[in-house]
C-alpha cells in the first residue's frame, strides 16, 4: 500500500512545477489527497501504536491493556534490550550482513541470469527461460529444500543457508528482462560490438548503467526479503551466534504460542516464561528491527518508481 | 569492469570454499564414527552459549563409562515440532530426540522411532529398574514402548492455587473448599471488596475441572468418565456434570468473578502481577515454592482432584531413538546412563561445577551467574528427576515427596490406550476447529450454556464427532481386549 500512495505525492509535487495540462480537477484532486492519506494513516497507525506500546510500562499493560496513551509511561522495555544487547547486536550484524551479502548477490545473479535470455543471440534462451519460469509454477516443498539444504551442501549453521535460498527469484527474472528487452535497444548493443567490446564489457558498461531503476528494483526487493526472513533461520540455524533479528523475534513469538498451548507442563512452563520477554519488550524489538529498513525506503525510492512502471508492461 | 569481475569470482570461490568445508566436516564425522561412536541429539530448549561445553565434558564421560561422545542440538521451544518433522521426514540420521504427548504417540505409530523392548532388555536394565511401572506401562503403545520417559511426577493432579494475601486478609478458609462451586462466597467479598483484583484468573485457554478423561487432548470433547461407566466413551457436552459445570461458570461469569474478555484473551497472568484472587493449576510437590519465588508474595494451594495417572501424564517428557539411527544400541546405553548415572544426569543439568554451579556445605546446588547466562536447560525434559542435586532452597525431602506423590496417584481407566487417528483425520480437524469456535467461551462462562451446549452439540454433530467417539470406543475396545490377555 505504501508503494502505491508515494508514487502520487511525488507526481503532484511535480505537477504544480511543471503544469501538467493533464492534471486532476480540484474536486478530484482534493477526493485523491483525502483517500491516500487515510489509506497512509492505515499504514503508519499500526506502527505509531507499536511504539506507544513500547514506551508503556508492563504493569500498566496487563491492567489495562493497550491504550493510544498509556496509564504509565516507561523506558523500561528499551532497557531490558539494552540489557540483552550481545544477543541483539550480534543478530542486528548477521542481519546487516545477511542482507548485504545476500542482495548482492543475488542481484549480480538475476542480472546476468535476465540479460542473458533477453539477448534474442544467446542460442539456449528459450530453455533457460522456461527453466526458471518452471519453478514458479512448480515448487517441490519444503522436504526436499531441508535435505538439499543439509545433506546434500551441508550448509546448516552457516550464513549461506539464509543467503543462497532467496538468491534467485524467478519472477524477479522475468522482471529484468522484461526490462533489459524495453530499455536496451539492441542498436546500442550492436554499435558497442562493432567498437570491439566484449560481452563482459557490454554488460558492465552499458547495459547494466541502463538498467539501473531495473536492478535497485529488484536490489529493494531483495533487501526486504532478505532482512525480514526468518522462516530460514527457523529451518537451518540453531548456533544462537548465527541468528539474524528477524527470526530472534520470531523465536519469542512462538516460544509465546508454545506456553499457550501447553499451559498443561505447569513448572516447565514458569521456567520458559521467564526468559520471554514481555509484550513492551516485543515491541520494542519490533521497532529496532523495522526502522533501518524504513530508513533505508527513501534511498531507493527514486529507483523504485520508475522501476515498478515496467514491472507491468510486457514487451 | 575486472574489479566486478574479480569480485564474482571471489563469491564463486568463497561460496565453494564453504560448501567443501562443511562437507570436510560432514565426512570426518562419517569417519569417526569407526572408532568412537558420535551420538546426535535434538533436545527442545533455547540453544544455550555453553551446551557444546558441557557436551563436551559429558562426552570425556561418557567415552569412558560406555564408548560414546554426545552432540545435543538444542531447538527452540515454539519452533521444536515443527523442525523435527522436517528433520524425522528428510530422513536424517539423528540418534536421540526429546518428544512428548501426541507427537510421541504419532511418530511411533509412523515408525519413526525403534521399539524399545528388546533394547531395554539388553543395553537398559538400570533404567528399567529406576522408572516406575506405570510410566513404561502408560507410555507403551500396543505394548511396545518407543522413548524413555522422564521419571518425575507422574500424576495430573488439578488444584486451586490462592493469593496468600487476600486469603489472610479477609480470613478465608480455604481448606474447606472442594469443588470450584464452593468458591463463591469469597469471590462475591473480594469482587465487592477489591476492585482490582480478578477474582479467577482465566483466558482462552481456561478449563474448568471436571472428572473426566479426555483421551484425545484437552482440545477434543471425547471424554470416558471417571465415575459411573468408565468405559464407554462420550461426548462431554452431553453429560451432566459438564452442564453443571457451566451452569456454575456461567453463574461466575455474570456476577463479574470471571474477566469479562476471558474468551478471547491470551492473558497467561504472571505470577509477578499481583491482580488475581484464586486460579487453576497442574501441581506437583513444592510446586508452590516456584510459584512463590516468581510471585514475591505468599500463594496458598488447595487440590481439587487427586494426582491422575493418564496418557497425558506418562507422555508428557520422552526421549525416543530414530529408526534412522544407526547406533541404536549404544543410543540406549547413553540413555541408561543419563538416566541412573547421577554424575552425568547432574552434568547435563546444571552444568560444569565450579563454572555454572557450585555446592553449598549441604552439598546442595548454588547456581552461579554463568547457569543463568549461558547453560540455562529445561529439567523435565532431560529425565530422571530423582537423581538430581537439590537446589540450595529445595527442601530436603523432595524426592521423597515427589515418591510419594507418585504413589498416590490414581490410574485413569484409559492409561497405556493410544489413539490411533488416521481413520478419521478428516472428522477431527474438523471437531477440533468447532471446539476452538465454541468452547472457550463456554468454559468462561461467557454465554449461556443453556442455549449454546445444545448448539455446539449441532455443530459437533455435523462435524463428525460421532464417527470420532465410534472410533475411539472401537479402538478402545480392541486394546482393552489385548491388554486383558
Amino acid at each position: 500500500m505504501k508503494a502505491e500512495e508515494k508514487p502520487a505525492n511525488l507526481s503532484k509535487k511535480r505537477r504544480k512545477k511543471v503544469r501538467n495540462p493533464h492534471h486532476f480537477s480540484p474536486k478530484t484532486n482534493i477526493i485523491m489527497t483525502v483517500l491516500l492519506g487515510l489509506s497512509a494513516f492505515l499504514c503508519i497507525f499500526p506502527f505509531l501504536y507499536v511504539i506507544i506500546i513500547s514506551v508503556s510500562s508492563e504493569e500498566s499493560l496487563i491492567r489495562y491493556g493497550y491504550k493510544l496513551i498509556p496509564e504509565e509511561w516507561s523506558l523500561d522495555a528499551y532497557s531490558y534490550l539494552w540489557n540483552m544487547r550481545g544477543q541483539l547486536f550480534q543478530s542486528f550484524g548477521i542481519s546487516l550482513l545477511v542482507t548485504i551479502l545476500g542482495t548482492v548477490i543475488s542481484v549480480l545473479m538475476i542480472t546476468m541470469y535476465a540479460y542473458a535470455i533477453s539477448r534474442p543471440q544467446f542460442r539456449y534462451r528459450g530453455f533457460f527461460t522456461f527453466f526458471a519460469f518452471f519453478t514458479m509454477l512448480f515448487n517441490a516443498g519444503l522436504v526436499p529444500l531441508y535435505i538439499v539444504m543439509n545433506q546434500f551442501l551441508d550448509l546448516r549453521n552457516t550464513i549461506w543457508a539464509l543467503i543462497l535460498p532467496l538468491a534467485m527469484n524467478a519472477f524477479y527474472i522475468i522482471i529484468m528482462r522484461t526490462f533489459f528487452v524495453r530499455s536496451i535497444p539492441e542498436a546500442i548493443l550492436e554499435s558497442a560490438r562493432i567498437d570491439g567490446a566484449s560481452e563482459w564489457r557490454i554488460f558492465f558498461k552499458i547495459s547494466v548503467p541502463l538498467a539501473v531503476p531495473g536492478i535497485a528494483t529488484i536490489a529493494l526487493f531483495s533487501t526486504l526479503g532478505y532482512w525480514n526472513d526468518w522462516f530460514h533461520a527457523l529451518l537451518f540455524i540453531d548456533d544462537p551466534n548465527l541468528v539474524p533479528l528477524q527470526a530472534l523475534l520470531m523465536r519469542i513469538e512462538n516460544n509465546l504460542e508454545f506456553i499457550r498451548q501447553n499451559t498443561e507442563l505447569g513448572g516447565a512452563v514458569q521456567e520458559i516464561y521467564a526468559t520471554v520477554p514481555q509484550d513492551a519488550a516485543k515491541m520494542a524489538m519490533v521497532v529496532i528491527a523495522t526502522l533501518p529498513i524504513a530508513l533505508t525506503y527513501p534511498f531507493f525510492q527514486k529507483y523504485f518508481i520508475s522501476g515498478l512502471t515496467i514491472g507491468g508492461v510486457k514487451e | 569492469m575486472k574489479k566486478v569481475f574479480g569480485l564474482f569470482i571471489l563469491f564463486a570461490i568463497l561460496l565453494l570454499a564453504a560448501c567443501s568445508d562443511d562437507n570436510a566436516s560432514g565426512e570426518s564425522d562419517g569417519k569417526d564414527s569407526d572408532d568412537v561412536v558420535e551420538l546426535q541429539w535434538y533436545m527442545i530448549g533455547t540453544p544455550q552459549p555453553d551446551t557444546d561445553k558441557v557436551m563436551e565434558e559429558l562426552s570425556d564421560y561418557t567415552e569412558e563409562e560406555i564408548g560414546v561422545r554426545v552432540n545435543m542440538t538444542q531447538i527452540d521451544w515454539g519452533d521444536y515440532e515443527e523442525r523435527m518433522r522436517i528433520i524425522t521426514s528428510s530422513g536424517e540420521n539423528y540418534d536421540i530426540a526429546f518428544v512428548s504427548g501426541g507427537t510421541y504417540t504419532l511418530n511411533a505409530q509412523r515408525g519413526a522411532y525403534v521399539g524399545l523392548n528388546d533394547l531395554l532388555d539388553s543395553h537398559g536394565k538400570d533404567v528399567k529398574e529406576a522408572l516406575h511401572p506405570d510410566l513404561i506401562e502408560g507410555a507403551s503403545i500396543e505394548g511396545e514402548l518407543y522413548g524413555i520417559p522422564a521419571n518425575k511426577e507422574i500424576g495430573n493432579q488439578s488444584v486451586l492455587v490462592f493469593n496468600d494475601n487476600l486469603v489472610e486478609k479477609y480470613g478465608f478458609d480455604t481448606e474447606s473448599i472442594e469443588t470450584f462451586a464452593d468458591l463463591e462466597p469469597m469471590l462475591e467479598e473480594i469482587k465487592n471488596n477489591e476492585p482490582s483484583f480478578s477474582p479467577i484468573s482465566a483466558a482462552s485457554m481456561f478449563r474448568p475441572v471436571m472428572p473426566f478423561d479426555y483421551v484425545l487432548g484437552w482440545n477434543m470433547p471425547v471424554v470416558f468418565p471417571f465415575n459411573g461407566d468408565t468405559e464407554t466413551a462420550v461426548n462431554l457436552l452431553e453429560t451432566d456434570e459438564a452442564m453443571e459445570t457451566f451452569k456454575v461458570m456461567r453463574d461466575f461469569y455474570q456476577k463479574g468473578y470471571v474477566p469479562s474478555d476471558a474468551a478471547s484473551s491470551t492473558d497467561p497472568w504472571p505470577y509477578n502481577v499481583e491482580n488475581w484472587f484464586v486460579r487453576i493449576e497442574g501441581y506437583n510437590p513444592y510446586a508452590e515454592l516456584l510459584w512463590e519465588r516468581d510471585a514475591g508474595y505468599p500463594v496458598k494451594v488447595q487440590p481439587l482432584t487427586d494426582p491422575i495417572i493418564n496418557n497425558e501424564a506418562v507422555t508428557g517428557s520422552l526421549m525416543a531413538i530414530s529408526a534412522t539411527s544407526k547406533h541404536p544400541e549404544e543410543a540406549m546405553e547413553f540413555l541408561n546412563l543419563l538416566n541412573t548415572d547421577p554424575f552425568a544426569r547432574n552434568l547435563v543439568n546444571y552444568g560444569i561445577e565450579g563454572e555454572h554451579y557450585e555446592k553449598n556445605e549441604d552439598g546442595k546446588i548454588v547456581n552461579l551467574p554463568a547457569r543463568g547466562e549461558r547453560y540455562s536447560v529445561p529439567q523435565y525434559a532431560l529425565g530422571n528427576h530423582f537423581i538430581l542435586d537439590l537446589f540450595e532452597n529445595d527442601p530436603d525431602d523432595k524426592w521423597e515427596a515427589f515418591q510419594e506423590f507418585n504413589d498416590s496417584g490414581v490410574r485413569s481407566p484409559s492409561l497405556g490406550f493410544h489413539f490411533d487417528p488416521s481413520p478419521v483425520r478428516t472428522e477431527i480437524a474438523n471437531v477440533s476447529n468447532v471446539a476452538s469456535e465454541f468452547m472457550p467461551p463456554i468454559f468462561t462462562g461467557s454465554v449461556d450454556p443453556e442455549e449454546h451446549v445444545p448448539m455446539a452439540i449441532e455443530r459437533y454433530n455435523e462435524a463428525g464427532l460421532q464417527t470420532v467417539i465410534d472410533e475411539v470406543q472401537k479402538q478402545y475396545d480392541e486394546w482393552k481386549e489385548t491388554v486383558g490377555e
